[in-house]
């Protein structure tokens, strides 16, 4: 585990995590530490997300292994010592659904209602009304209190979801890919609602996503989830700018991932030998002769001007290349290149800029790969790139 | 009219269908929601009645209440020929048509909604009351209403377990059967009359169950109000 520290202090929550279940297709060991900050669980479909929050929500029973919350144990299966599992109900940990899951018989007050405690035959008390309304409003649905669900859009069924979460007081709330289907202006409104919300109650949230975006939205760290296991913790932006294995960077989607040989370390830079092209990369342990695995992303790939001194960062890592295709998005152009040393790399680039560079498919052409930004990765589990 | 038959079929129905819901649904919620040996047995075994000629049923049901059978031996009840047997063999034949909608329906609530409820404090007994009862109850009434009418129109096993004794066992399909044979046709027709608007009725309740979505998604029935 790259970063077990904590954001707050040694007074507040914690959930430590300790898990193992066997599924069909899916072998999956979950070790997490998650105190009062947003944790995102970031990982492709099948990595066994949505097991591991059902695992700490008590709606699956581990093989073995157990979770703690404050100091309490909620389970604890196959290790040393009397076996314990809460079930879901007394775990006060809240759940959101992927979608919603609100009860469609019951208006959305009512479903907030629900977790508070009822009077005689089930009638609920005015006590609970004044306190399921406090949470609607604390969510902006105040105004919607007496609609159904099937009367409200995703964002306002989902707010009415969180609400109704935070009725039953949880320690933790878990949230399964909460806003994936909603559209992005909504999504990031209840995403800044909810870091409001962490921050006023101090809860410890676990927020599974399979966006990258939503982690850099939302996440205080990031936790990477692939085959089963947790590939990495740590900061979102120590996560992203060094990816503790190929795995890792693979499951982030990243281009240009490349094995080189370490021919010098440095106390300046490394130098690598990939496939006869001389690369800087920063200075960092490695042992000279191995092979290693790194990255470099498409935007830290420069076309250089022939008519145009070199300045700055792209005086490194120069290479020259033959341009295979271009490929033009909404925002960017991408381009492949053919490099000499025979491997293929991706460019890119905001579509107003190499504008006076001929850079269709056949053009000879010279790239510089950013020194700082040739990432050397550390080996991966038993991954082959 | 005769007033004596009208009690009895519904004296026998009421008691027939609430059977039928005490053993039916927790049956079909078996069904609905568990793997197991012998699940394919117990579903044709309850479905048997649909299909067998009630005079079957009625036979079995003579055998299994008779004086050699294992609820006289065992419990020492003598039901045969009193208004019970006749119960008894309505709500054999009336269950499968509640399970089988009840089972439709249980399967067809989200599993989310009922993990829901669990996150949210909800024992077993309340995750069944206040979300997969409501949810799945529109199913369930339409299967019962359905299952209650074929209950009081119940003859063939009636008359093998319970006889057609007058003032006692003789419900109206049997006192419109004596009221034919002995010609009585002015009997007869208001006694068709009144069983024909009672099977008019269900039938067009259960259509309502059914449907009541449409017109009203999201009607209250949890039993909570404002």
């Amino acid at each position: 585990m790259a970063d077990q520290s904590s954001l707050s202090g040694p007074a507040s929550a914690r959930l430590i995590v300790g898990l193992e279940k066997r599924l069909p297709g899916l072998d999956l060991r979950v070790h997490l530490t998650v105190d009062s900050e947003i944790l995102v669980l970031f990982g492709p479909s099948g990595a066994g997300k949505t097991t591991t929050l059902n695992l700490i929500a008590g709606l699956a029973t581990p093989d073995a292994g157990s979770i703690m919350l404050d100091g309490q144990t909620l389970v604890h299966k196959n290790r040393p010592g009397a076996t314990v599992d809460l079930p879901a109900r007394r775990r006060r940990i809240g759940y959101v659904f992927q979608h919603y899951a609100l009860f469609p018989h019951l208006t959305a007050l009512d479903n907030v209602a629900y977790p508070l405690p009822a009077g005689r035959l089930g009638r609920r008390k005015p006590e609970a009304a004044r306190q399921a309304h406090a949470l609607l409003d604390r969510m902006h649905m105040a105004h919607l209190a007496q609609r159904y669900p099937h009367e409200l859009s995703g964002g306002q069924q989902q707010r009415v979801a969180i609400a109704r979460a935070l009725a039953a007081a949880p320690r933790v709330l878990l949230l399964d890919e909460p806003f994936s289907a909603l559209d992005s202006a909504v999504r990031e409104r209840l995403q800044i609602d909810l870091a409001a919300l962490q921050a006023e109650q101090s809860l410890i949230i676990v927020y599974v996503t399979h966006r990258l975006e939503d982690a850099f939205a939302i996440g205080h760290r990031l936790a990477i989830l692939s085959d089963g296991r947790v590939q990495q913790v740590g900061r979102i932006d120590e996560v992203f700018r060094q990816p503790a294995n190929s795995r890792v960077a693979q499951v982030m989607g990243l281009r240009n991932l490349f094995e080189a040989r370490v021919q010098a370390a440095a106390p300046e830079h490394l130098l690598l030998d990939w496939n006869g092209l001389r690369l800087e990369a920063p200075a960092q342990a490695a042992d000279v002769g191995a092979t290693v695995a790194a990255y470099i992303r498409p935007e830290d790939v420069k076309f250089l001007y022939p008519d145009r001194p070199l300045m700055g960062a792209v005086q490194h890592n120069l290479a020259a290349g033959v341009v295979l295709g271009q490929q033009a998005s909404a925002s960017f152009h991408r381009w492949r290149v053919l490099l000499s040393n025979g491997c293929e790399i991706e460019v890119r680039a905001p579509d107003h800029a190499y504008a006076s560079l001929p850079l269709q498919a056949g053009q000879s052409v010279q790239v510089s790969l950013r020194k700082d930004a040739v990432v050397v990765l550390r080996p991966g589990l038993g991954a082959a790139l | 009219m005769n007033w004596d038959a009208l009690r009895l079929s519904l004296q026998v129905t009421a008691v027939a269908t609430l059977l039928i819901v005490l053993a039916g649904l927790p049956l079909a919620l078996l069904l609905a929601r568990r793997r197991f040996r012998g699940q394919t047995l117990l579903e044709t075994l309850i479905s048997l009645p649909l299909v067998l000629p009630p005079t079957v049923v009625g036979y079995y049901l003579l055998l299994f209440l008779g004086r050699n059978g294992p609820v006289a031996r065992w419990l020492d009840v003598q039901l045969l020929f009193t208004w019970g047997a006749a119960a008894l063999a309505s709500a054999i034949v009336g269950l499968p048509l509640l399970v089988l909608a009840a089972r439709a329906a249980f399967a067809g609530v989200d599993r989310s909604l009922e993990n829901a409820a669990r996150t949210l404090g909800s024992s077993e007994i309340e995750v069944l009351w206040r979300v997969t009862l409501p949810l799945a109850r529109r199913g369930i009434l339409a299967g019962l209403v359905l299952a209650a009418a074929r209950a009081l129109g119940e003859f063939g096993a009636t008359l093998m377990v319970a006889g057609n004794i007058p003032g006692r066992t003789q419900t109206l399909p049997l006192a419109l059967y004596d009221a034919v044979q002995n010609r009585e046709y002015g009997q007869a027709n208001t006694m068709v009359l009144a069983m024909t608007a009672l099977a008019f009725l269900s039938l067009w309740a259960a259509r309502r169950f059914e449907r009541g979505g449409a017109a009203r998604p999201a009607e209250a029935g949890s039993g909570r109000s404002e």
